[in-house]
This record gives C-alpha cells, sequence and structure tokens, in this order.
C-alpha cells in the first residue's frame, strides 16, 4: 500500500504532460485510493474488473486470440483490423491495374509512379504518428487517420488523368501510418514479455491486407460488371467498398475503443512509471547509433519488397501468363496471405535461434532468411512456366515476410532509451527501400518487369550483406566473437554521465539484465534474473 | 536442415529453367501470305482514318482474298477469319502490355477481337458497333486467316508495313458518371463529419468534466480553509 501511495505521489509531480489541467489528476488521485481499497483484484478507473490477468499497469500478460473481451483484446482486434483495412485500400489499386491502365491511358512510367507514391506518403506519416500517439493517443491516432485518408478512397473513383490518379494514391498511402499506432496500442495494452508476440501477429495480420486486397477487388469488380456496367465504371465502383469500410472501422474505434487499459488518455493521467525523456537526447542516441541504419537499409529489402511486390505481382501475373483479372488477383492475393504465418514465425524462428546462440544467432537467422528470399526472387524473374512461378512465389513470400518479423526480433536489442525512434526509422526505412526498388526497377520500359523482379532479387542478396557488419560489443557479431563488454556497459552507455548522476539510466540497467538471454547458451545460471528480485522492490 | 532447404530450392530452379512453353506461329513467317486485302471505314464519315466514338461510332470491315492470289490454291487450307483491332505503335510506346512480339502466342498488339467470320475467296464485310471497353488509343484492323483449329495461315492489315497509314484514333468512355461523383462526396463529407462531430462531442464533455472539477476543487478548498480557521480558533491562534 505503502509503495502504491508514492507511486502516486510520484505520478503526481513527474507526470505532468502538459495538455491535462493539473486539477483533473488530483481528483483521480483520490479515486483510484478509494478503489484500491475496497477490492483486492485489479479494476480500471470505472471499478470494472479486467479479464485477462494483468500486471501492475494494467496491461495483460497473456493473449487469448478467440475472446473479443475489453480492453485488451478489444484492442488487439480493433488494432489489427484498422491497420489490415488500410493496407487494403493502400493496395486496392494494383489488382485493378490492367483495367486503370487502359482507362486512363496510362504508361509504364505512370504505373511505377503511382506505385511509388502509394508508399511514399507513409514515410512522413509514420515518422509523424508516433508524436501524435504520444500526444493524443493511439486511439485519436487511428481513427482521425483513417477518416481523413477515406475521402482519398473516395476520391479514386473520380480520377480521370495520370496526375489526379498518382495523387490520389499518394494520399491515400499516408493511411499506412496506422502500423505505428497499431505497434503504440499494443505496447500500452500487452506487458513487455508478450508484447513481442502481440506486435508481431498484428503486424503480419495487417500486413494481410496487401493479399486480401488483390482477391477481393478483382471479384468485386467481377461482381459490378456481372450486374451490368461497363468496365470502366465498375473498377470505380470497386472503391468504394475499402472507402465503406474505413470510415465504418475509423468510428467503431472512436466508439469503443481506448487508448489504456484503464481508459481513455482525457479521462486518466498517463502512468508514472515512464520517465520523461528528452527528445533531443533520445532522438541523438539513435542518430549515432550505426545499426539503426544498417536495419533501416536491410528492412527496405524485406518490407520494401513485399511493399513492392504487392503493387506489381497482380498485373506480372496478368501479363506475362495471360490470365484473367481474377485469377491474377487470387494468384497475387496469397504472396500477402502468406503473412498470416510467415511473419509471426519469423519472429518465433529468431526468438528460437536467440535460446542457443543469442544474437549471434538472431544475425545469422536474419541473413540467411533475407538472402535465400533474394535467391527466391531471383528464381521468381527466371521462372517462365505459371505452376513454377506460383511455387517459387509462394516460398519467397515467406523468406520475405518471415526476414520483416526477424528484424522485429532484433530490433529492441539495439536501444532501450531510443526504441521508439529506431522502430520508426526502421519502418520508414522499409518504404524507401519500396520506393527506391520501384523507381530503379519498375519505371522504365528498358527492362521487362521479369528482368526488374530479377534484378530486385541481386539487389537483396547485395544488400543484405551488411548485417556482417553490425557487433554488439557484449553478443558480438557474426563473425566476430563478444569482447569483455557487458550489456550494462552497452545499455548504460546511452546514458551520459549527468543523467546517470540523477539516476534516470536505471530502468534500462533492468532491461540490460533481462537481456543477458540474448547471450544464448553461454549464460550461466546465476546470472539470469531472478522474480524474487521484483517483488522485494 | 539447410541441406533441405538447398536442395528444395535447387530443385525448383532447374523446375523454373525448364520452362515448357509451346511457341505459336511466327509472324515474320507470315510475311510472305500476307494474301489479305483489308480496309476499314468509319461509318459516319466513310473515311479510312480519323477519330471514332466508342458506344456510338461504327467500323465498317471489309476483307478479301487479294486479285493477285486468285486461282493459286494459296487459300485451301484457310477455313475462317478472325477481325481484330490492333495497335499502332503510337500507342505501344512504353506500355510493355501492348508490346509486339515474332511469337504469335506471345503478341499483344492485337488483343481485341472484334468478329470472326467464314472464310470465302471473295470476302466479307461486317459493321462493327465500338465497345465501350475499348481503350481510348489509334488502332489499325488486322484479319488473320486461321484454319480449323485457329492456327494463323495468313492475314492482311489496313495499314502498311511500318504502320502508319490508315489509323483510327478511337476516343473512349471515361467511365464517370454524375451519381458516382456525388456518391464520393456524400461518403467523404461523412467521414470528416463524423470525425469532426466525434472530437467536438468529446471536447465538450471533457469541458463539462474540467468545469465540475473546478467547481468540486475550489469547494474543497474553501472547506479546508474553513476548517483550518475553526481549529485555529479552537486552539486560540486566531
Amino acid at each position: 500500500m505503502a509503495s502504491r501511495k508514492s507511486n502516486e505521489s510520484e505520478r503526481e509531480v513527474g507526470s505532468s504532460t502538459g495538455h491535462e489541467p493539473v486539477f483533473v489528476m488530483s481528483m483521480e488521485t483520490l479515486g483510484e485510493e478509494k478503489n484500491s481499497n475496497t477490492s483486492s483484484e485489479p479494476t480500471d478507473i470505472r471499478g470494472r474488473k479486467f479479464p485477462l490477468p494483468v500486471d501492475s499497469e494494467h496491461k495483460a500478460k497473456t493473449i487469448k486470440i478467440y475472446s473479443f473481451a475489453a480492453p485488451h483484446m478489444q484492442t488487439f482486434h480493433l488494432s489489427w483490423f484498422s491497420f489490415m483495412i488500410c493496407f487494403f485500400s493502400t493496395f486496392a489499386a494494383p489488382p485493378l491495374m490492367p483495367v486503370i491502365r487502359d482507362n486512363l491511358n496510362l504508361t509504364k512510367a505512370d504505373v511505377g509512379n503511382s506505385g511509388i507514391a502509394s508508399v511514399s506518403g507513409s514515410i512522413i506519416s509514420r515518422l509523424l504518428m508516433g508524436t501524435i500517439c504520444d500526444l493524443v493517443g493511439p486511439r485519436y491516432g487511428c481513427a482521425i487517420l483513417m477518416m481523413l485518408t477515406a475521402p482519398a478512397v473516395f476520391c479514386m473513383p473520380l480520377v480521370s488523368t495520370v496526375t489526379g490518379f498518382i495523387l490520389v494514391r499518394f494520399c491515400i498511402g499516408f493511411a499506412l501510418a496506422t502500423f505505428v499506432s497499431c505497434q503504440f496500442w499494443m505496447s500500452s495494452m500487452f506487458n513487455s514479455k508478450i508484447v513481442g508476440l502481440a506486435n508481431g501477429t498484428a503486424a503480419g495480420w495487417g500486413n494481410l491486407g496487401g493479399g486480401i486486397t488483390q482477391l477481393v477487388m478483382p471479384l468485386v469488380y467481377g461482381l459490378i460488371r456481372h450486374i451490368g456496367a461497363e468496365n470502366y465504371t465498375a473498377w470505380r465502383l470497386a472503391f468504394f467498398v475499402p472507402g465503406v469500410i474505413q470510415t465504418f472501422m475509423g468510428l467503431l474505434v472512436l466508439t469503443v475503443g481506448q487508448d489504456l487499459p484503464d481508459g481513455n488518455y482525457a479521462e486518466l493521467k498517463r502512468s508514472g512509471d515512464k520517465v520523461k525523456d528528452s527528445f533531443q537526447r533520445v532522438l541523438w542516441n539513435a542518430v549515432s547509433n550505426y545499426r539503426m541504419y544498417i536495419f533501416a537499409l536491410t528492412y527496405g529489402y524485406c518490407f520494401g519488397v513485399e511493399l513492392t511486390v504487392d503493387n506489381i505481382i497482380a498485373e506480372y501475373f496478368y501479363d506475362r501468363f495471360d490470365l484473367n483479372l481474377q485469377t491474377a488477383g487470387i494468384i497475387a492475393s496469397t504472396f500477402g496471405l502468406m503473412n498470416i504465418v510467415a511473419r509471426p514465425l519469423g519472429g518465433v524462428l529468431s526468438d528460437l535461434v536467440a535460446r542457443r546462440f543469442g544474437m549471434r544467432g538472431r544475425l545469422w537467422n536474419l541473413w540467411i532468411i533475407q538472402t535465400l528470399g533474394g535467391v527466391l526472387c531471383i528464381v521468381l524473374g527466371i521462372s517462365g512456366n505459371l505452376t513454377s512461378a506460383i511455387v517459387v512465389m509462394l516460398i519467397f513470400s515467406f523468406f520475405v515476410q518471415a526476414a520483416c518479423g526477424a528484424t522485429f526480433g532484433i530490433i529492441p536489442f539495439i536501444s532501450r532509451r531510443s526504441l521508439g525512434v529506431i522502430s520508426g526509422a526502421t519502418g520508414a526505412g522499409g518504404n524507401v527501400g519500396a520506393v527506391v526498388t520501384q523507381a530503379l526497377f519498375f519505371m522504365k520500359s528498358t527492362y521487362s518487369t521479369e528482368k526488374g523482379i530479377l534484378l530486385m532479387g541481386v539487389m537483396m542478396v547485395c544488400v543484405t550483406m551488411v548485417i556482417f557488419l553490425v557487433y554488439f560489443p557484449q553478443w558480438g557479431g557474426m563473425l566476430c566473437p563478444e569482447s569483455k563488454a557487458t550489456e550494462e556497459d552497452y545499455y548504460k552507455s546511452e546514458w551520459d554521465e549527468l543523467e546517470q548522476t540523477r539516476g534516470l539510466h536505471l530502468a534500462s540497467l533492468k532491461f540490460a539484465e533481462n537481456a543477458k538471454s540474448e547471450r544464448g547458451r553461454r549464460v550461466a545460471p546465476a546470472l539470469v534474473s531472478s522474480p524474487e528480485h521484483e517483488i522485494r522492490v | 536442415m539447410s541441406a533441405m532447404k538447398i536442395a528444395l530450392v535447387l530443385s525448383v530452379a532447374l523446375l523454373a529453367l525448364v520452362s515448357v512453353a509451346e511457341a505459336g506461329v511466327s509472324f515474320k513467317s507470315l510475311n510472305s501470305s500476307k494474301t489479305l486485302t483489308v480496309q476499314a471505314k468509319i461509318q459516319a464519315t466513310n473515311l479510312t482514318s480519323g477519330q471514332a466514338h466508342v458506344g456510338t461510332d461504327h467500323l465498317v470491315i471489309s476483307w478479301a482474298l487479294n486479285s493477285s492470289f486468285d486461282g493459286t490454291g494459296k487459300d485451301a487450307s484457310y477455313v475462317n477469319v478472325k477481325i481484330k483491332l490492333c495497335y499502332a505503335p503510337v500507342s505501344q510506346t512504353d506500355r510493355g502490355w501492348r508490346k509486339t512480339k515474332d511469337d504469335l502466342e506471345k503478341d499483344k498488339t492485337c488483343s481485341k477481337g472484334i468478329t470472326q467470320q467464314k472464310y470465302v475467296p471473295t470476302g466479307n464485310t461486317t459493321i462493327w458497333r465500338i465497345t465501350k471497353d475499348v481503350p481510348g488509343a489509334v488502332y489499325f484492323v488486322r484479319v488473320y486467316a486461321v484454319d480449323a483449329l485457329g492456327t494463323q495461315l495468313a492475314f492482311g492489315q489496313t495499314t502498311d508495313k511500318t504502320k502508319t497509314t490508315n489509323l483510327i484514333q478511337i476516343v473512349p468512355i471515361s467511365g464517370r458518371h454524375v451519381s458516382i461523383d456525388i456518391a464520393a462526396a456524400v461518403f467523404s463529407v461523412f467521414s470528416v463529419g463524423s470525425l469532426m462531430g466525434f472530437l467536438s462531442l468529446e471536447a465538450i464533455k471533457q469541458r463539462k468534466a474540467n468545469s465540475k472539477a473546478i467547481f468540486s476543487f475550489f469547494r474543497a478548498a474553501f472547506t479546508d480553509i474553513i476548517r483550518g480557521q475553526s481549529m485555529l480558533r479552537e486552539i486560540k491562534i486566531i
């Protein structure tokens, strides 16, 4: 009880974020004290019990996929579905491209430009979304983004020029920033032990949207044609489907969603455990860590390749193998649908390898998976037979998406202090990779699409080699063994001496203790932190 | 496990390389068989080139065996003719999906089929209303003489070898309708409007909660002050 009281006084003093009136905070403190007096089970601000076991921050300790119970699982499903629908809208045009390119008289360069536009908008929006979530909460961030980009989706039926088409795809692409709100929301709702699984599953299922759209849009188009519309009208009408779903999800998130397990930002004050950090220092710490750049680059060649393929694959199958729109769409959708298992499995593989080989194992795991993905991409480019192309594409999709999952198995260990910035930069790097790849290989008529795919595979293999340059002093790199440095040295070094004297680095030390698991089998049993430590404090 | 992975990859690679593709007739081989003469006119203007609108304009296409081949027996195996609408080079540039390839199985020049007729040496005419799904581009008309299986044996076309004469520009529909425009506007306004509505509602609720809190805060503070005063009076300080 005493610890709870001191916690609350800390929260009063230290956590003013400047956007809630101070007098509201003090009233709520009393309310919470009353709550904890009368019941022994954790409840939210309104006195409701949690359906899942929770920790001291009321974050869930387990995840029940089939449950929709508020607040944790409801948030999980709202969050991944919103992200999925944004992916759906962003990649709704590519499966219908054979019709759109004839309607708008597009050249290959125009199609390429629209593909680049669709993924470049979110570079900026992903970087901004982190700040927006910090300020107003992930619920508002997600809903506002979805409901403001829905008009862009509704503008697609109105385009009649190349410029209009590219502009609309650019605007719709902003919606991909829901990735950030999704991850932020998961991190607020789920305990750090399972946040990796929650984040990876939500991200993977969100990316599914890129696959589902390839399947659904041609079917919707076919249905509308069947009802009697002309083809150039049918594709326009088909776009009302993603638009309406996006608006509906935005409303649902606003009405049903909540920012934190206890309630919404506006009702509560933020939990005081988070140390108020200086944005400049956090940014500098990230920018001066060379590993951020390496992983932003390599993520550009797994996630970036995934985005590129989402943009070109339906058209590729339609053109090269003379399939009809619906068949090409079904085949193309299998690429994105592999995300159901591939991305989470990539993370799981990374964790499994780390148990035996630690961080060095994770690095080798990522390099092998991504390089194999590159090799399969090369093979896809030279597959002239439909069956072999489909088989190769399926295996290729597994490796590319597993590489994305494996990358985020490593990212949390690069920095504890600047995790948000580094995750955001990695994500943005993914989009930059998509932009560069499409600009280099899928714009000019000098390369046929199959040659572009081959060259993309070559680039994947070459770029992935930079993982060899990653070195953690306490764990080693791919080729070099570890030095005498410890995890504490590494994570403490993110804080300067002044900050260390103020004790701001203590949370990082706790993290360093847990990170010892990245040594693999070298971890001596005595070094593994036991739960008793946490209870005593 | 890694050895199995490598083996799988190699076998798939082999499969991919051994791509069995049946080659079609080579267009170059048909050059010696340009036995048909073809003419296409826009019905409204009776000209062999110019602009035509989808949905309203008609093309009058007439074909026949070239008189120089009469009685040579070259047309002995012709069973049917396939009349196709083909892209002119200006509409093919930078559009790989309309590329001309020598292998007629892979050639995409003439992707729009107009009609198929039975072959007779005296030829035939067809009047075709340009359908609304035809993309806006510059076209010429080509007629293939095929056998019973559909294999091309000979051809004729309205334009010359460089595909610069007798080209018809077809003007397409946009696909847009006023009703679609209105529906899009309504949905967009609803999306933004309901968002703004929600945000203002929540802001109003917040202001109400704040003002309630201000009131309670001052009331509590006032009560504390009174209590404090009475306490101090009791112990005779004031």
